[in-house]
């Protein structure tokens, strides 16, 4: 049993992380690289809030082998951040009360992005279709659907007021 | 913490579960493996390097890798049954890893994809000591394959008829499993020519419902006929009660869906 090395693009850097057999994207992710957006909530695949960007597709990272995406980009949260999309989407989610604990939220806003970059202007369907993976305790979604419609419609430049 | 293996050709694959047998797990997306069987077994073997995710159609036959995503089938197959059945398994970030062929192997409430493919009378490629062999999606049920048998593909011909396929859960995206139902009927004039109807989750199993296609006759399909066949339907289950849904409501869901998905092609 041999710890491996394992590269890929994080965030737009070239990272090196040691990687245990199978261990997970997740923990490389987040104990590895201090990347704490990526959080553990079910840690099987049931909740979404592990959401990260495999070169540019939607994936959990609790249940991705870290050395399965080797030579991948990905994208956490941390990385998305630096996007003008992202702060509209942010301040949607402040305007519509779409946080409460937070814990959620990074998946959620990850998901988003995803959702977003093939769907620029979804419909309310489309939203909760693409966010039935990520769970939320607090919020009861509707708020979270808010957010994600106004913000759509204000970077789609057909704002809903 | 389990050794990962990664076979480049089924020959190494087979040669790998014949060395470790019963110590040794196949993992293809992970949406299972990766919480049930990573933490517990000493080998799992990957197969992301066995070239197993093509999809392709040639003579009017389909043939699906056995490691095709959900969202690849949902993308490259542009049969609606089977589309609408892979895009209600989990949400989109399970689509896109979780495989056709690791679908076989998840029992309810996740393994729904089989129900469509009964009814479209899928065959599976697998790969044993013995080189590669394949057999009909039911006999893979009911007989069981050998647990070093290796899944390498599906196949079903381009369907003669209309399918529907339609699934009973609590809610309306990435539900779990209350039943699903799929029906392949192929019309002759205004009469039925030939029809399948397979159920999931009303067995143990992804299930054809022989019972079912056979009171539907040779005749026309009207309501009193379609009334028969989910009659039939939901007297051949044998549900199981969990905390998704009892025994007895699923066993009326089958009749009910059974008979609106008829009704789509009636």
């Amino acid at each position: 049993m041999t710890v491996k090395a394992v590269q890929f693009n994080v965030n737009g850097r070239d990272e090196a992380v040691m990687a245990r057999p199978i261990e997970t994207l997740l923990s490389v992710l987040r104990d590895g690289l201090g990347l704490t957006s990526v959080k553990s909530g079910c840690a099987q695949g049931g909740c979404g809030a592990c959401s990260v960007l495999v070169d540019g597709e939607l994936r959990l990272a609790c249940i991705t082998p870290a050395e399965d995406v080797a030579g991948s980009e990905i994208l956490t949260l941390e990385g998305l951040n630096e996007t003008n999309s992202m702060a509209a989407i942010q301040e949607s989610f402040v305007a519509n009360y779409a946080a409460q604990c937070g814990f959620c939220t990074p998946g959620m806003l990850v998901a988003v992005t995803a959702l977003m970059e093939s769907n620029p202007k979804p419909s309310r369907d489309e939203i909760m279709e693409a966010l039935s993976g990520n769970i939320c305790r607090c919020t009861s979604y509707l708020p979270i659907v808010d957010a994600v419609e106004s913000a759509a419609g204000e970077l789609s430049g057909q704002g809903d007021d | 913490m389990a050794e990962y293996l990664q076979p480049e050709t089924i020959a190494e694959a087979a040669g790998m579960i014949a060395e470790h047998g019963g110590e040794l797990a196949i993992m293809a997306g992970g949406t299972r493996a990766m919480q049930f069987l990573v933490p517990y077994m000493p080998y799992i073997m990957g197969l992301r390097r066995l070239g197993l995710e093509r999809v392709e159609k040639s003579d009017g036959e389909w043939s699906l890798g056995a490691a095709a995503t959900l969202t690849q089938i949902q993308k490259e197959v542009p049969i609606a049954a089977l589309r609408d059945a892979a895009r209600q398994i989990g949400a989109v970030a399970i689509q896109n890893v979780a495989t056709i062929g690791g679908n076989l192997f998840s029992h309810a409430p996740y393994g729904d994809a089989a129900t469509v493919l009964l009814a479209l009378d899928a065959r599976v490629s697998i790969a044993d000591g013995g080189g590669e062999r394949s057999l009909s999606l039911g006999d893979f049920y009911a007989d069981g394959v050998d647990s070093g048998a290796l899944v390498t593909g599906i196949q079903f011909a381009e369907p003669k008829g209309e399918a529907v396929y339609l699934k009973c859960g609590r809610k309306r995206f990435n539900a779990t499993t209350v039943i699903t139902v799929a029906v392949h009927v192929e019309m002759d004039g205004g009469n039925v020519r030939a029809a399948r109807i397979a159920l999931g989750g009303a067995s143990p199993h992804p299930m054809r419902c022989t019972a079912a296609e056979q009171a539907l006759g040779g005749g026309a399909l009207d309501a009193a006929v379609i009334e028969k066949a989910a009659a039939a339907a939901s007297a051949a289950s044998a549900p199981a009660s969990d905390a998704t849904a009892s025994e007895w409501y699923r066993r009326r869901m089958v009749g009910v869906y059974v008979q609106k998905a008829l009704s789509q092609l009636a």
